[in-house]
């Protein structure tokens, strides 16, 4: 397909129109019990298009241009009758130029993603039980048009997870993702650090209740702040579903902790130079020093705030793109060792909230859920639930260490750059 | 197309132990208010070419592009890949050829924009007039087209028309917060509609949102529990269905969803008491998760997966039944066209029994009702699991008293369905989408179940 051919069979029949087109070629490897089970390829193109006439919007997806001669007479007819869209004002009208992306991955590009897992299986099981995980290469090209704006992107990098098992069946998780070819050394020693954290699995017990000092893996970190960011979309604001609604300004957190929504970050995947709408993407404070300082927004959202758009489109809902959380000041090492009793959790999942407005939420942490005392890993926990607030976890944010690490995990985390984060007081609770 | 699948299909066999193309095409129509306004209205039409092949390992490849010189790549792709050494062993099953189709009384096809927005409306006015503040509503409709054939000679065409409804709503009063969801799904035309009575489900569970935000929690103990269809759903697929996937149980599934608890020679073990029996079952006519073949071909059928209290079945597609050594009991399911078939479940919910619902009720002393649910979780092995209670009730000698505020419930599997001492005789579904694979699969399911009554839980 291509998008000028769609564009013109639009732009005479409506007011505005957006199109958006990715054609993506992408590779998976998932393995378990030290064994690929499956090679996954996707190759695939994909128009996006957003409609505006006389105030009334329409969305559609295309994956074939001649199915345009069907959608678009149907898409004209339906915006005829249905209410118009009062959200909507206007695509970003103003002419944006895009950054040119820094980008660095001859060598990352060569990783063969079938020898990559099979090495690595290879390595790691002389050592452990057994080891399960999935390797991405991902490769998309990414173009808009507008009435105002057009241009196109690459994105490339890989994502890896691997889940290993020690000798008493007690699992850990790494996780790895990068665009760049900085970042090759690091995942060549996944491997390494699979086997560090599996090492310190000692003394596997039931964990008990209570509130406890928590150190979040950067991994774990980002899970928590991969429900948050998303919450700060001016669409999610509007609707009432979210902690930040009503927040504008107040503090929700501690001073050292600051959120961004991240997409100049070139050496991850998922960096953008636009949005959806044509608008040039850039770094943005949600939550600086622990004060609610930006929701994220379209050209229509920031409009209804009097605000600039953060480039955050999604034309129906503004989203984020990566997040980075600010690195602190100290070394996880300090921040373990000067624990007197607490724990370090390593990854958590089935994140669900009671209560949006006020962030409350369970999480089940699992991966490795170490008992720290005297500074000392003394036991390996399972069977227990974070049953607590995001708004009070981040108001007791304590320390963050200044190692950082660039994750991303199935559905429950989202392309994060986080450090390790000290948090006290957490209510961890268990069944009964 | 089916000229090209067949063209494929000849290529791929050629070249390797087995394999599989489907084409498949859906297209689907979403309409989302936003507190009363019309967010989004649209519609896509997905289709494509899904290419499964057996060598000395497993390799799926899907591309949408219907040109031969780049389907014959991705097919040698494909190749290439299934040459590395992995897991390549599918059950032996009898291909079939047949068709199948769900019939709809009201078309999706005939349905205007207007129309559904329309619907959506209504519901929105509604809750406008019951002071809900908080609204996202959503109408969605789907229809899914299929030609699958493989080179056992399986040659299977579908056609599966859906509908779903979706309603989030909050309540807020003098700071005290309530939320709450509503979620249909029915296979079949807009005929839905009219069987789901929207309006008064959307004004009880606006009556429940306002009576939580008044109530109280009630102090930590031992209660009886009487729960509801929903809470009975839940259930049955989170610490059921979920942990006698076979797939999780041999470990495909370890970085990702987790494991299960139970473990491949575990059949035959006890789980829960003697009157409970689990079902997992596709072949409910009009259930969101219906089939009549699955994605591998098996002809789908009703399974136990606990019976009397013992567990007595996996669901299985062919890879994992093979690798058990069994039959498929076809359960192979993918949430689009574009994704790997994996074990999952349809329509799982606890099997009537004999109680009425005033019978559960007037033989406990103190206890709660929990009749919906709000948060819920559980562990990536399936038996430390959480479920706090959206609309609950106060049980004092037999009759209900005050609402109470989100009681919680953390137990495990075993704990849970021991504690069962009665089973009611009704049956209701609830719709969800149900997450599992990577990426990630979000497949239609129903869940559901009668009142069941359980004795002595910790809740607090």
């Amino acid at each position: 397909m291509e998008i000028e051919k769609i564009y013109e069979k639009l732009e005479k029949k409506v007011d505005q129109a957006a199109v958006k087109l990715s054609r993506s070629r992408i590779t998976q490897i998932r393995f378990s019990n030290n064994m690929i089970d499956i090679s996954n390829e996707w190759n695939e193109e994909l128009a996006s298009v957003f409609l505006a006439k006389n105030g009334r919007t329409f969305i559609f997806d295309l994956k074939s241009e001649k199915d345009l001669e069907k959608i678009v007479p149907r898409s004209l007819a339906a915006m005829e009758n249905i209410e118009k869209n009062s959200d909507f004002i206007s695509l970003n009208d103003k002419k944006n130029v895009y950054r040119k992306k820094r980008i660095k991955n001859e060598k990352l590009r060569e990783v063969d993603s079938q020898e990559f897992v099979s090495g690595f299986v290879d390595e790691l099981k002389p050592f452990v039980k057994r080891l399960g995980g999935v390797f991405y290469k991902k490769e998309i090209v990414e173009a808009i048009k507008t009435p105002f704006n057009s241009g196109s992107e690459e994105q490339f990098g890989v994502e890896f997870v691997s889940r290993v098992f020690n000798d008493h069946d007690y699992p850990v998780q790494i996780s790895f993702t990068s665009s760049s070819d900085d970042d090759l050394p690091a995942l060549m020693k996944r491997g390494n650090e699979a086997l560090g954290l599996s090492r310190r699995v000692k003394n596997i017990k039931d964990g008990r209740e209570g509130k406890f000092n928590v150190i979040f893996s950067p991994l774990c970190f980002a899970s928590l702040v991969s429900y948050t960011a998303p919450m700060a979309s001016a669409f999610q604001i509007d609707s009432g579903m979210s902690m930040f609604a009503d927040r504008m300004g107040e503090r929700i957190g501690s001073s050292l902790f600051t959120l961004y929504d991240d997409p100049t970050d070139d050496s991850m995947l998922n960096s953008k130079t636009f949005d959806d709408e044509g608008t040039s993407t850039r770094k943005t404070p949600v939550i600086e020093k622990g004060i609610v300082k930006n929701f994220l927004h379209n050209f229509s959202t920031a409009k209804k705030y009097s605000v600039e758009t953060t480039g955050n489109a999604g034309i129906i809902s503004p989203s984020p793109w990566q997040i980075s959380v600010e690195p602190g000041s100290e070394d996880v090492d300090d921040m373990i060792a000067s624990t007197k009793k607490g724990l370090f959790i390593n990854n958590t999942w089935y994140t669900r909230f009671q209560d949006y407005r006020e962030g409350i939420l369970s999480t089940v942490p699992r991966d490795g859920i170490f008992y720290v005392e005297n500074g000392e890993i003394t036991e390996s926990w399972g069977g227990i639930r974070i049953s607590d607030s995001l708004l009070h976890m981040y108001k007791n944010i304590e320390g963050i260490s200044r190692e950082t690490e660039k994750v991303k995990w199935w559905d429950e985390t989202m392309h994060t750059k986080s450090p390790y984060v000290a948090v006290a007081d957490v209510n961890i609770s268990r069944s009964k | 197309m089916e000229e090209l699948v067949d063209k494929a299909l000849d290529y791929a066999s050629k070249r390797s132990k087995f394999a599989e193309v489907r084409f498949a095409s859906s297209t689907r129509n979403v309409v989302l208010t936003k507190n009363g306004t019309i967010s989004a209205t649209g519609y896509s039409v997905d289709s494509g070419l899904a290419i499964r092949v057996l060598d000395n390992s497993v390799a799926f490849s899907s591309i949408n592009i219907p040109e031969w010189n780049r389907v014959r790549d991705e097919i040698d792709r494909a190749l290439m890949m299934a040459k590395k050494h992995g897991r390549n062993r599918f059950s032996n099953e009898n291909p079939v050829k047949d068709s199948w189709q769900v019939d709809q009384i009201k078309r999706i096809e005939d349905v205007s924009f207007e129309e559904r927005v329309s619907q959506l409306k209504g519901i929105d006015n509604l809750l406008i007039d019951e002071k809900i503040s908080m609204r996202i509503l959503a109408l969605n409709d789907n229809v899914e087209e299929e030609y699958n054939v493989n080179s056992e000679g399986l040659s299977l065409r579908s056609k599966l028309p859906k509908i779903s409804f979706f309603a989030m709503i909050g309540f807020m009063e003098n700071g005290n917060f309530e939320q709450g969801t509503v979620e249909l799904g029915y296979s079949g035309g807009y005929e839905a509609l009219g069987e789901w009575k929207l309006d008064k489900r959307v004004k009880h569970e606006s009556d429940v949102l306002k009576s939580a935000a008044r109530a109280k929690k009630l102090k930590d103990g031992v209660y009886d529990l009487v729960a509801g269809p929903e809470i009975s759903g839940i259930v049955a697929h989170e610490s059921c269905g979920h942990p006698t996937e076979s797939d999780r149980i041999l470990g495909r599934e370890m970085a990702q969803a987790g494991e299960s608890f139970i473990k491949k020679n575990d059949k035959g073990k006890r789980v829960g008491s003697d009157v409970v029996n689990l079902v997992d079952d596709p072949t409910l006519e009009h259930s969101f998760g219906f089939y009549r073949y699955d994605r591998d071909g098996v002809k789908s059928r009703k399974r136990y997966l606990y019976k009397n209290g013992l567990i007595n079945e996996f669901l299985s597609n062919r890879e994992s039944a093979g690798r058990l050594d069994v039959k498929s009991n076809g359960a192979s399911r993918s949430s689009e066209w574009d994704k790997e078939p994996l074990v999952r479940m349809s329509t799982t919910y606890i099997e009537p029994n004999d109680h009425t619902y005033e019978e559960l009720i007037e033989d406990v002393k103190d206890g709660i009702y929990m009749k919906s649910f709000t948060e819920w979780n559980i562990d990536d092995i399936r038996f430390n699991e959480k479920y706090v209670g959206r609309e609950a009730y106060h049980i004092q000698n037999g009759e209900l008293k005050e609402t109470i505020k989100r009681p919680v419930i953390e137990t495990t599997t075993i704990n849970f369905y021991s504690s069962i001492d009665a089973i009611g005789k009704d049956l209701e579904f609830s719709a969800g989408s149900c997450g599992k694979g990577d990426p990630m699969q979000g497949v239609d399911v129903w869940m559901g179940g009668p009142h069941i009554r359980l004795r002595n839980l910790n809740v607090r």
